[in-house]
């Protein structure tokens, strides 16, 4: 019943649908039912033409029985849908599938034969004759379908009945089961009929077998389809679907995308089109603009020429005719200008020709005139004249032409003015005027430095006629005067700015270093003093002495080898003992330093004759410093005591350590020792004498090396000296806070400040600065390293050299650096790489425009190779931002 | 005794012409050159120094307009085409090389809110808020074709009227679909007077639409529920959906890089996303102070172009936190719309007050034809300056830039209020238990929701 209803219900609403298309296809039906009659006209029907079966109250039977009334009554057909029919492609036929058909299908018992449905087969077996009927009516009818299909087409018949299978799907309910929705089981209470049954009966007749066929075939691959699913999840199945397959899709590019980042420069400039660039290209597209283009275009572009051209060229010829008017004119105004430019130059020839004096002098004053002329009317010539003249007077400096040293002049000379006649005499006269005329500024501009000159030559006079006597004087004056400067010095100025303090302590510090040069001065001049007295006889004393004092560090070095050795030269303090020690070193060392030695001596004198300070202390010190100071450096570290301590925090610190600081106490001492030798050679003995008498105690005992070295150095305390360069630096880079000094009158009253002395805010601020400072200084690095200096002062002009961070792209140190190691200049580089180093990472042209990517297939392992060419900036390059992160992920989903 | 003579061929130490340069040997030797990472530097210095002395970007303004420019399209196909809408309805064709309009569109009622042109350079779109969408025929560029300004007004090719207004259109590479993006996305065809599709995910407006010049098939859209969608054409449904916290005003594809593609956001950082990986962003570009309106990558694929609502342009690089090069003048308001030119080497920004401008893409660029020698020494400068630039002397010239007032003041108050937020979450971390609190990376912190 619930089925009738439902029928009605529909044809009440699709009633007028069906009506207005009934005429416009009546023929092209692939279903057939009975007509959808308004209930009325049904009811009518009914009474008129009372069903025998009615009883069953079947609406199936009904329609069917209707469907052959209605036949004959209005020879209806239904319809098929526009949207079934699919005569305009509008409709979107799955859809159409899906939302309709199961609706459809349930209600109208669709009664094709290819819709052999569990459900119509029961109906059908239940009121068997009528649907023998109707199933052989619709067989036939289809029958006579498919013929006219063949016939149409030309196809066998086979060929449609695949389009008909299409529909063959086996649909289950749309909707759950329940009361508003009972299967037909339910309905009919019956139980199931098999296919079998209903083509039984259908045994022999004409498409029989071919229907068993196609029931063996439904069987075989039965196949349901489920209810669809809620749109929504639909949509983001389907979503899910599309996103799925477009990220494949881009996936693809990746290698390509891969290969451009990582390359080291992407070309953007590849396919210029530039057109034609041929001669004739170019020279097509010319277009005559001015007059005389034009005018030449016109002849050259003349019908006639161009004909004649096509044609065979004889042509041209006769075209090329000349009018003889024409040539002879042509030839006259050639020769005319010729005959003028040879009369020209004939003229020429014959002037350059004359060597008349007079002709000549005429021609010069009138040029002069002209020139005076010309000077008067314009500065430009002026200032011409006045650099000729100039450049005269400098030719004159120069070559003293007019000085009377031509061969004529000194010829003249030679033979005595006095005799010479009165032109002759007038000529050198006038000459030497002429000389005095071109030289007068030159004359005076060397007055002054003649004047220097003199002096220079006094000096010289004197230097050059000093013997040894002269030496000895000149020495004891250089003495004298280095005093008086020393004396000199002690005075402090008490006024104006150098009283200021830090004038002072300034002055006192350059003071103090002036008056130990001073002091070397004067003992080296003494030393120096005595050498000349004891004479030239001495030489060889003065010689060992020298090369005594100068390879002193040396000489300590071989005393600490051969202390055993020398032992027993060591026997008593006299100073024979020494000389042939001495001696002995002297030999092992002569034939390296005796030349030199030499050498400097030389130099010594040479500079002490001269009176100036400076240089003699510079070379003096310079000497000082001569003698290997490494020797002495590890010498000191070694006194110090620490040298493995040292050692071992330099290491840890990692650190600046001052070496130079650790050297200086031992140059101290060495200038000490050097100042007792220079100043006379008994005190140097001395000297070296006390440092081998504890020697010589100590050779019954046999001492330890470091006990030899404490005691060779028991005079001075280098860890003292130390100590105080610390302090010292310690105050250079944490200077102490100034005293607070009383200025009257200023920070509080100034009664007030006679009573209670310093304000107490200067106090205290003062005690601030002092703590702050005793902090800083125990923050340093070295406050605990009692043997170390750490310097804390930054410089300023490294630091920027130097990158606080690590640059982001690069992960260690060492690779930033060798990145920015190899200089990339064409001064340090050939031509060749040259362009390869400098070139930028984007390669483009203005004015080309550049296409997006176009995909193509990129071997991934290819890159390799370029690799090699790009050099080294492809690793910077490669762990760059986000690239180097999606390559690093791209190689993790590739394994 | 042997006497060694230097030998030369004449052949090789011959010019061609008394213009080439004497042939120089040198000795690459680097014990004697112990200098050259001491004088690359003081040149990387110099190079940097030079480049703020030549740093001109502004080219000139194109004035013309009487309304603020909404929307530019460039022309594919011809280098010195730009086309601009106005919020009047004015629509016009520019002349970059000399700077004038070429032809105006007329027609729209309302605010043009889309531009774009056809592959070909044929056909230009525009759709505005009057809900139609007109195709135009592009004059073919002549040099005969600038000199007369007078009367080159055209007419539509076809009128569109569809049910709502548009907020923007783009053209596919090399097909003959274009989008236009409004209460939905319509995929149209140049033949068809509807569209030929349409989607819809969500019942909020879609603000700009954009397609993928590489896969001509994808396309992006964001839409003012702060989201980001992606389609396919194939699939004719869209594909994935991103939540940000703030809205995307404009989306632009990598040329280069078909997967890429950035998100100019509200929350005036630009966004960096790989189309597969929606769940992170692959880079965030901070920099400008205030909404990002418009955003278009240069044809290189190496940096793109934002135009800001805090009166400025920059430029970034595509793996770069921040920009490389900021431009503003006096008188350029808000800017709506920029544009990177086909060649990679200017930079055109759309903004309030009525005007296009004209920028270098590279300020300090120098324009016109270059000789070898003297390209070779910009490249051997750039190369040096590329590589110290991490020290601080050249870093510090390199990133200084003098900026309006109100734009430093804005972004130091950036600066503080994201400084202050870092420090409070990293305070919250210390005082509870460890594990509990987990910073999200800000790649990630603006992203709402991925919605399949």
């Amino acid at each position: 019943m619930a089925e009738k209803k439902r029928k009605s219900k529909e044809e009440s609403g699709g009633g007028r649908l069906q009506k207005k298309r009934k005429n416009s296809k009546p023929k092209t039906l692939k279903k057939r039912t009975g007509p959808r009659l308004p209930s009325k006209l049904r009811k009518e029907l009914d009474l008129v033409n009372p069903n025998p079966l009615k009883g069953g109250g079947d609406e199936e039977i009904n329609s069917d029985e209707g469907e052959l009334l209605a036949n004959n009554l209005y020879e209806y057909e239904e319809a098929a849908p526009e949207e079934e029919s699919k005569k305009n492609r509008r409709f979107d036929s799955v859809e159409n599938f899906e939302y309709e058909l199961p609706e459809d299908f349930k209600d109208e018992n669709i009664a094709s034969d290819d819709d052999d449905i569990e459900g119509e087969d029961e109906e059908n077996n239940r009121s068997e004759n009528s649907s023998h009927l109707g199933d052989e009516v619709e067989e036939e009818d289809d029958g006579r379908h498919m013929r006219m299909l063949q016939g149409i087409t030309g196809m066998p018949s086979e060929a449609f009945e695949g389009k008909k299978r299409k529909n063959n799907v086996v649909v289950s309910e749309a909707y759950p089961e329940s009361e508003y929705n009972p299967s037909r089981d339910v309905l009919e209470g019956n139980g199931r009929i098999s296919i079998q049954d209903l083509l039984d009966p259908l045994h022999g007749k004409s498409g029989y077998s071919k229907l068993r066929k196609r029931m063996h075939q439904v069987e075989r691959k039965s196949m349901s389809v489920h209810a669809p699913l809620p749109k929504a999840d639909r949509e983001k199945l389907e979503r899910k679907v599309a996103y799925e397959q477009s990220k494949k899709d881009i996936t693809k590019w990746e290698p390509l995308v891969k290969k451009n980042r990582e390359a080291p420069t992407v070309y953007f400039d590849e396919d210029v089109d530039l057109g034609f660039s041929t001669v004739g290209a170019i020279a097509s597209e010319f277009e005559p603009r001015t007059d005389f283009e034009k005018k030449i275009a016109s002849l050259v572009h003349d019908d006639k020429v161009l004909e004649a051209h096509r044609q065979d060229g004889s042509r041209l010829l006769e075209l090329n005719k000349i009018s003889v008017e024409d040539v002879k004119e042509r030839h006259n105004r050639i020769a005319k200008m010729r005959s003028l430019l040879f009369n020209h130059e004939m003229k020429a020839k014959r002037i350059k020709k004359i060597k008349s004096k007079t002709y000549h002098r005429l021609l010069k004053k009138d040029r002069l005139k002209t020139a005076s002329a010309e000077i008067q009317m314009d500065p430009e010539a002026a200032k011409e004249l006045a650099m000729k003249q100039e450049f005269k007077r400098a030719e004159e400096r120069l070559t003293l032409k007019h000085k009377n040293s031509s061969k004529w002049a000194k010829r003249i000379l030679k033979r005595g003015l006095d005799v010479q006649d009165e032109g002759t005499r007038a000529a050198i006269t006038e000459q030497l005027h002429q000389h005095a005329l071109l030289t007068r500024k030159m004359h005076s501009m060397k007055d002054i430095s003649s004047d220097e000159s003199s002096d220079d030559d006094d000096f010289d006079e004197n230097s050059a006629g000093s013997d040894e006597d002269g030496a000895s004087k000149l020495l004891a004056k250089a003495k004298e005067k280095t005093l008086e400067v020393l004396e000199e010095e002690d005075k402090i100025p008490d006024s104006g700015v150098l009283s200021l303090p830090f004038m002072v302590r300034g002055l006192k510090k350059r003071k103090e270093a002036a008056y130990e040069e001073g002091k070397l001065a004067i003992n080296e001049f003494e030393a120096s003093l005595k050498q000349m007295e004891l004479g030239s006889g001495a030489e060889n004393l003065k010689e060992t002495a020298s090369s005594g004092r100068r390879v002193f560090g040396t000489v300590k070095k071989q005393i600490q080898e051969f202390s055993n050795k020398d032992a027993h030269y060591n026997n008593s303090d006299s100073e024979d003992e020494f000389k042939v020690k001495e001696n002995i070193e002297a030999a092992n060392d002569q034939n390296n330093n005796l030349p030199k030695h030499v050498d400097i001596d030389a130099g010594l004198l040479r500079e002490e004759s001269e009176i100036g300070q400076d240089p003699i202390f510079k070379s003096f010190d310079d000497i000082v410093r001569d003698p290997g100071p490494k020797t002495t450096h590890e010498v000191a570290m070694f006194a110090s005591g620490s040298w493995k301590k040292m050692k071992s925090e330099n290491e840890a610190n990692g650190n600046i350590i001052k070496p130079p600081k650790s050297v200086e106490p031992p140059r101290h001492n060495k200038d000490q020792g050097e100042v007792g030798g220079d100043s006379d050679t008994d005190d140097e003995g001395q000297m070296v004498d006390g440092t081998l008498s504890s020697g010589m105690k100590a050779t019954y005992e046999l001492p330890s090396q470091a006990e030899l070295i404490r005691r060779a150095f028991a005079g001075d305390d280098v860890e003292e000296d130390f100590e105080k360069d610390k302090e010292e630096i310690l105050k250079g880079e944490n200077p102490e806070p100034e005293k607070p000094v009383l200025l009257p009158g200023w920070g509080q009253w100034t009664h007030v400040q006679q009573k209670k002395g310093l304000p107490s805010w200067m106090l205290e601020e003062h005690e601030i600065a002092k703590k702050k400072r005793e902090e800083a200084l125990k923050k340093r690095k070295d406050a605990h390293l009692k043997h170390v200096i750490v310097s804390e002062k930054l410089d300023k002009k490294a630091e920027k050299l130097h990158t606080k961070t690590l640059p982001f792209p690069y992960t260690s140190k060492e690779v930033f650096e060798q990145s920015i190691r190899m200089p990339i200049g064409p001064e340090f580089n050939p031509a060749v790489v040259l362009g390869a180093l400098n070139r930028p990472e984007v390669v483009k042209k203005a004015g080309v425009i550049i296409k997006p990517i176009k995909y193509k297939d990129v071997n991934p392992h290819e890159g390799v190779e370029e690799h090699g060419q790009g050099g080294k900036k492809q690793n910077t390059k490669k762990s760059k931002g986000v690239g180097g992160k999606t390559i690093k992920k791209t190689n993790n989903l590739k394994r | 005794m042997k006497v060694k003579v230097i030998s030369r061929s004449t052949d090789e130490f011959t010019r061609e012409r008394s213009q080439d340069l004497q042939r120089v040997f040198r000795n690459f030797d680097p014990n004697l050159r112990k200098q050259e990472k001491a004088v690359e530097y003081v040149r990387a210095l110099n190079a940097a120094k030079l480049d703020k002395v030549f740093a001109r970007p502004f080219i000139g303004a194109m004035d013309g307009h009487i309304d603020s420019i909404s929307c530019m399209a460039k022309n594919p196909n011809y280098l010195k085409g730009i086309f601009s809408g106005s919020m009047d309805g004015d629509i016009r064709l520019w002349d970059i090389a000399s700077r004038r309009t070429v032809c105006q569109f007329p027609g729209h009622q309302g605010a043009v809110r889309g531009l774009t042109a056809s592959t070909d350079g044929r056909i230009l779109v525009s759709c505005g808020t009057d809900c139609t969408v007109r195709l135009w025929n592009v004059p073919v560029a002549t040099i005969s074709d600038s000199d007369d300004s007078s009367d080159n007004s055209m007419k539509p090719l076809a009128v569109h009227v569809w049910k709502n207004a548009f907020w923007g259109v783009d053209h596919q590479w090399d097909g003959n679909l274009f989008a236009t993006a409004g209460a939905q996305v319509d995929i149209w065809d140049h033949n068809r007077s509807q569209p030929v599709n349409t989607f819809q995910w969500g019942n909020d407006s879609v603000i700009s639409v954009r397609f993928n010049p590489g896969e001509p098939d994808l396309l992006a859209a964001s839409a003012s529920d702060r989201s980001l969608i992606l389609y396919d054409l194939r699939m004719s449904s869209p594909a994935r959906k991103l939540i940000m916290r703030t809205k995307t005003n404009s989306i632009s594809w990598n040329p280069m890089e078909p997967m890429n593609f950035t998100a100019a956001n509200e929350d005036c950082n630009c966004y960096s996303y790989d189309a597969r990986k929606l769940d992170e962003a692959k880079c965030v570009h901070k920099d400008h102070v205030s909404a990002v309106m418009d955003i278009d990558y240069s044809p290189t694929g190496r940096e793109f172009v934002t135009g800001s609502y805090d009166r400025t342009v920059r430029i970034f690089q595509y793996n770069g936190g921040h920009s490389r090069e900021i431009y503003h003048t006096k008188r350029m308001q808000r800017v709506f719309c920029v544009k990177f030119t086909c060649d990679a080497s200017y930079v055109i920004s759309g903004s309030d007050d009525t005007n296009l401008r004209l920028w270098k893409a590279k300020a300090s660029e120098q324009l016109g034809v270059l000789l070898p020698r003297e390209r070779k020494k910009h490249e051997y400068h750039e190369a040096v300056k590329n590589r110290y630039k991490h020290l601080p002397e050249v870093k510090r010239i390199v990133r200084h830039r003098h900026l309006p007032k109100p734009i430093f003041k804005a972004a130091a108050l950036r600066r503080t209020m994201t400084e202050a937020e870092r420090r409070k979450e990293e305070k919250r971390k210390a005082h509870s238990a460890p594990g509990s609190i987990s910073t999200e990376p800000l790649r990630k912190r603006r992203i709402i929701q991925e919605v399949e």
